[in-house]
């Protein structure tokens, strides 16, 4: 136990002061990765922020109670009673006569509602709730639609459902490019390392003679790969960082613009531990798989 | 501690090293291999150590079929065996301590304790006043000394020297092998290559001597 704490210490002092002594090559590399990563993490960031937006939008859903032509007077008075609670932040009744005398200006069809015996509209409420959230607007529909003598509600959230249904595409886009650049990023932490154990021969071969374990030559690699991948996280982090502060100021100019007080929200300490350890753990996954194929080349040629 | 049954080493390309050779050398032995260039003597020395496999026979080293032996077991009989190579085999990447260290670091030894036993044992082979220099700055024979302080370092119960006192002057061959002896005298196998007869005469022990791959006993 002992022993392999020392194994750990030891192969980790070994990979840090090999970064250290190959500093351009260290950079170079994180900043590959650092690139890398950027591009599904600020995609992320992006949508994050414009889901965001999308709940804070000062669009005025509606929702449209159209009435049962046979409801009571008690039903209607209980109806215009429920939409006076603070929920409701306005009410409108539209009697079924103007909204047919609404159609025939608008559509055009004189004609027709002329020829006809009775008006097929019902009466309905135009509803505006205070709540802008889609769960809580279907809530209140749905529980205006239960009401005595309430036919329909027709809940006008397109808008919402459009643009919950791009951001939808939007995320499984951002993990399909994080899966993608996963790959590149085992394989540039896969290039370096198998430089790095081509330049290294001579000693693993020598360490081999005198008693070294696969597992010991492996295991400074392994730290090598999972710590420069943890520069390329970081690399990111500043790449983002530099994009935010560029691009913060411009958001916040064009909400202001259309009155919002919309401001780029940064990731979450959460978001960020994760992002690191996921660059961490590709970067030594790349070493190990590149570390365990170079060993058998170097190992042919003794 | 060692037998050779048999053995025989062809290498690719066919020429064949060692040719049926059958010996054994016990534990606690000093034993001297000589012959030629090219009868085959650093061959056999890296049968013992599994750096070569042998083409047919049976190489057995403290019960252990050489052979037979797993990829995941060599590393375990080599730490117990220490190795002069012909060609040393030093690291140019690192101070001299530094390459004494590793087969301690390898065997999983405190840092400490490590560096102390590195510097006592470069303290026998004289070059304790170059300890921090890069083994590129030393001459031929430190270069050797240097290999022969890396094998003993870690007290290994068996010593496989090859040619330990090619480069050296009169004087220093002879403290090395006054080495070689204190380790014998401790109970350590030694088996060493050589035509030096200097270190023959001085140290009297078995001669195995190869002649074209095929070994013949010398009594003295
Ligand atoms: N890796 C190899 N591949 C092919 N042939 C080899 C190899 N190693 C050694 N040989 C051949 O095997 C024979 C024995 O070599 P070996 O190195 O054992 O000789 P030696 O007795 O140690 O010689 P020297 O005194 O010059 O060191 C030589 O003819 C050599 O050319
Ligand atoms: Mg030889």
């Amino acid at each position: 136990m002992i022993g392999w704490l020392r194994h750990q210490k030891h192969a980790l002092t070994s990979a840090l002061r090999r970064l250290a002594r190959q500093p351009v090559s260290t950079l170079l590399t994180a900043l590959a990765m650092g690139v890398a990563i950027s591009l599904p993490s600020g995609l992320y960031l992006g949508l994050d922020n414009l889901s965001r937006l999308a709940g804070e939008l000062p669009a005025q859903p509606e929702i449209s109670v159209f009435l049962d032509p046979a409801a009571s007077g008690a039903d209607k008075q209980a109806i215009a009673t429920r939409l006076k609670r603070p929920d409701i932040a306005q009410a409108r009744f539209v009697p079924k006569d103007d909204a047919l005398a609404a159609l025939s200006v608008s559509q055009d069809l004189a004609d027709i509602s002329a020829g006809l015996a009775e008006n097929p509209l019902p009466d309905a409420w135009v509803v505006q709730p205070r709540t802008r959230s889609r769960e809580a607007l279907a809530r209140v529909a749905d529980e205006l639609g239960k009401l005595p003598g309430v036919a329909e509600t027709h809940l006008d959230s397109q808008w919402a459902e459009r643009l919950q249904a791009a951001l939808t595409i939007g995320h499984t886009g951002v993990w399909l490019l994080a899966g993608l650049f996963a790959i590149a990023l085992v394989a540039i932490s896969g290039n370096a390392i198998r430089a790095q154990v081509l330049a290294r021969r001579d000693e693993i071969q020598v360490s081999r003679l005198i008693g070294a374990t696969d597992r010991y030559i492996r295991r400074p690699f392994l730290y090598l790969g999972a710590l420069q991948g943890l520069l390329g996280g970081l690399a990111a982090g500043g790449v983002l960082a530099a994009a935010g502060t560029l691009l913060r100021p411009q958001v916040e100019r064009l909400a202001g613009l259309y009155g919002s007080a919309f401001h780029l929200a940064p990731p979450s300490t959460s978001e960020i531990a994760v992002v690191l350890g996921l660059t961490t753990l590709f970067g030594w996954l790349g070493a190990w798989l590149s570390v365990t194929r170079t060993l058998h080349q170097v190992e042919a040629t003794r | 501690m060692i037998s050779f049954s048999q053995v025989t080493k062809r290498y690719p390309g066919g020429h064949e090293a060692l040719n049926s050779v059958t010996l054994v050398i016990e534990q606690g032995e000093l034993v001297f291999l000589t012959g030629h260039s090219g009868a085959g003597k650093s061959t056999l020395l890296k049968l013992i150590a599994a750096i070569e496999r042998p083409t047919s026979g049976v190489v057995s080293v403290s019960g252990q079929n050489i052979s037979r032996l797993s990829r995941r077991a060599v590393p375990y009989l080599r730490r117990n065996i220490g190795l002069v190579f012909q060609d040393h085999k030093l690291l140019f990447d690192r101070s001299v301590i530094e390459n004494v260290v590793l087969p301690l670091d390898i065997a999983g030894f405190d840092r400490r304790e490590a560096l102390k036993r590195a510097r006592a044992v470069i303290d026998k082979v004289g070059l304790l006043n170059r300890e921090k220099a890069n083994p590129v700055s030393l001459s031929g024979g430190e270069q050797q000394r240097l290999c022969i302080a890396r094998a003993l370092v870690s007290r290994p119960a068996l010593l496989l020297a090859d040619e330990p006192t090619g480069n050296l002057d009169a004087g220093y061959a002879a403290d090395i092998m006054a080495m070689f002896r204190d380790f014998h005298q401790v109970g350590t196998t030694l088996v060493i290559a050589t035509h030096d007869d200097r270190a023959l005469n001085a140290l009297g022990g078995r001669i195995l001597h190869l002649d074209h791959g095929k070994v013949g006993e010398v009594t003295a």
